[in-house]
């Protein structure tokens, strides 16, 4: 991991109404890195990746992604930029074959418009593969139980060949064996594609114990930033999420 | 693609034989021109309607306004323009074809502009919006047509003797309007473009996130269809020997979304299938029950959407057939 940093979330403020659900959060993303982001029910955490992917607009502060002002454009822009997030509440395209649907991914992804429909189906297969579900790839995604739903809405993320990929809950619902093979597939991401992962996780032990560094968020602001070992001793985030210095310590060691 | 390729697939074939049939029904006189006429209308106004609800899942409930928008400005354009009245009868109706393109045109750039705002709603919200938009052409319509000339009672354009075409001529018009919808309706459920409106209809959220630009898709799409709808509009008012306020009827938009919705959403085939049942079914129950021919169509197409709710051809999409999944055969 170098320390340049991939994205840069300045002073970023979303608010519904009278509720802010992001206040002011400055941090950044270094490439090659992953990231975890973890906090309380409601702490802001999905609308962050919304502001980064252009599904809501931060009514104050700017994003930047490689330098490039990304700030308030539209959702299919940014993922043709290099980021693309899956979805909390898995939206697979349920008519569509497996196939099909990660083909979407590499037909709109960063190389849109440059990619014929051959090309897309060998990238779709391959992403496929990589997550195991290569052997249901004509069977309709409505079919598919709720952890092979997750997996196909990483394969069709990383379809759409992203720098970035952006998590959120990905392992929610899991049991612990799926849990485990979901963050072999996410280091192997990370190490062997040499993507930045930037995974929101309430699943404690997994993201602290595939994470490089762990971004803290309460009540829409950023709580504390640091290594996973840093952010399990600071008082504040023991109080703020995780009740118990020994029960946080254990989340690192395990 | 080379030609084993193409006859491998049988929607083309089945768009190719369609074809033929038609022409070997008017070069050997089994129907009547009219006969011919109506049934591609029919089926051309469920095939233009698919590009926007069968493909993008967008149900334009008043998607009769562009028959009637392109089908008042191509009885306009040939009523007070004696160029193009004359050409009625020339070139074996290749330039009605033209002028229907023209005609054509002006509803998808009020498809474009009105879907600007209008295509944000989803579901019942655009349903709506577009009857709404229906009412409000039919009302314009009706208010200023008459003061444009008083031969125009009741915003009825009669066309004069003079621009009339011969049947043969709107024939051709219609035959390669009609030719040209269900062909650009295969080359996009093919295209990437296609692919992207599916997953539009699928899922928008999940489409725009994966990099689809669902706004202008959209918008494209709804121009599109009101395109071809509204060609389809200005022929057959021609083949009416004029238009009148009955071409902004929202039944015909029910006929064409019980045509798609019988066949099969989200495919080609469905609706072709489909308004080919429906067109013969609505035929011969006009003839032989003319009293309650509706009440037993209406009965029909319950029942086929009661068992069938993905239509005739969705019924076929999970079967096999030899040793092929049919969905990849029909699709
Ligand atoms: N579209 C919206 N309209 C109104 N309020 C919203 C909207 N989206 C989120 N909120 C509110 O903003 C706050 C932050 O929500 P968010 O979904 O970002 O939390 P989260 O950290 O992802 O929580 P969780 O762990 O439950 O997923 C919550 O109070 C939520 O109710
Ligand atoms: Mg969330």
């Amino acid at each position: 991991m170098d320390e340049k940093e991939i994205i840069k979330i300045h002073n970023v403020t979303k608010r519904f109404g009278g509720l802010v659900a992001l206040d002011k959060v400055t941090f950044n993303i270094y490439k090659g890195e992953i990231l975890g982001i973890i906090g309380p029910n409601g702490a802001g955490k999905t609308t962050l990746f919304n502001c980064i992917t252009g599904v809501y607009r931060p009514d104050d502060g700017k994003i930047f992604f490689n330098g490039l002002d990304i700030t308030g454009k539209p959702p299919h822009r940014i993922t043709q930029l290099g980021i693309v997030k899956t979805h909390q509440i898995v939206k697979p395209f349920n008519e569509f074959t497996v196939l099909e649907n990660a083909m979407i991914g590499a037909l709109f992804g960063r190389r849109a418009g440059k990619i014929s429909k051959d090309e897309a189906r060998e990238i779709a297969l391959k992403n496929l593969e990589l997550v195991g579900l290569i052997e249901k790839k004509d069977e309709l995604a409505s079919g598919l139980t709720l952890h092979e739903k997750k997996f196909l809405e990483l394969a069709r993320a990383l379809s759409a060949e992203p720098e970035v990929i952006l998590l959120d809950e990905a392992l929610a619902g899991l049991n612990p064996k799926e849990v485990e093979e979901s963050l072999d597939i996410v280091r192997m991401i990370n190490k062997e594609l040499g993507k930045t992962i930037v995974m929101v996780e309430h699943v404690m032990h997994a993201v602290m114990n595939v994470a490089n560094r762990i971004v803290v968020l309460h009540f829409g602001k950023l709580l504390a930033e640091g290594s996973p070992k840093e952010v399990a001793e600071m008082p504040e985030v023991i109080t703020a999420y995780l009740g118990d210095k020994d029960l946080a310590l254990k989340f690192v060691k395990r | 693609m080379d030609i084993d390729e193409f006859f491998k697939r049988p929607t083309p074939l089945f768009i190719l034989i369609l074809l033929i049939v038609i022409l070997i029904a008017k070069l050997l006189r089994l129907e009547t021109t009219d006969y011919l006429i109506t049934i591609m209308f029919f089926i051309g106004i469920a095939m233009a309607l698919n590009i926007i609800m069968g493909f993008a899942g967008y149900v334009s409930f008043g998607h009769t306004v562009f028959l009637g928008i392109s089908g008042y400005v191509f009885a306009l354009l040939v009523y007070y323009n004696r160029d193009f009245a004359n050409l009625m009868n020339m070139y074996s109706g290749i330039p009605i074809f033209f002028i229907a393109l023209l005609a054509g045109g002006v509803s998808a750039l009020v498809a474009f502009l009105v879907g600007i705002p209008v295509l944000k709603l989803k579901g019942a919200f655009f349903a709506i919006a577009t009857i709404g938009l229906d009412f409000a052409a039919l009302y314009i319509i009706k208010a200023f047509i008459p003061i444009l000339n008083p031969e125009f009672f009741g915003a009825q354009i009669i066309l004069p003797a003079y621009a009339l075409a011969y049947k043969d001529n709107v024939f051709v018009a219609m035959y390669i309007t009609f030719a040209l919808i269900i062909i650009a309706n295969y080359l996009i459920r093919r295209s990437r473009f296609g692919m992207g409106l599916l997953a539009i209809s699928e899922d928008e959220d999940a489409a725009e996130a994966l990099g689809v630009p669902t706004t202008k898709y959209k918008l494209i799409s709804f121009a599109l269809s009101a395109f071809f709808t509204g060609m389809l509009g200005a022929v057959f008012g021609l083949n009416s020997g004029g238009v009148d306020e009955n071409l902004f009827n929202l039944a015909h938009t029910i006929d064409m979304i019980v045509m798609i919705v019988i066949g099969g959403i989200g495919t080609v085939m469905g609706p072709l299938v489909g308004s080919i049942i429906y067109f013969i079914l609505y035929d011969t129950l006009l003839v032989t029950y003319p009293e309650f021919n509706l009440v037993i169509l209406g009965f029909i197409v319950a029942v086929i959407v009661l068992f069938a709710p993905r239509g005739v051809v969705g019924i076929l999409r999970g079967k096999q057939f030899m040793g092929k999944k049919l969905r990849d055969i029909i699709e």
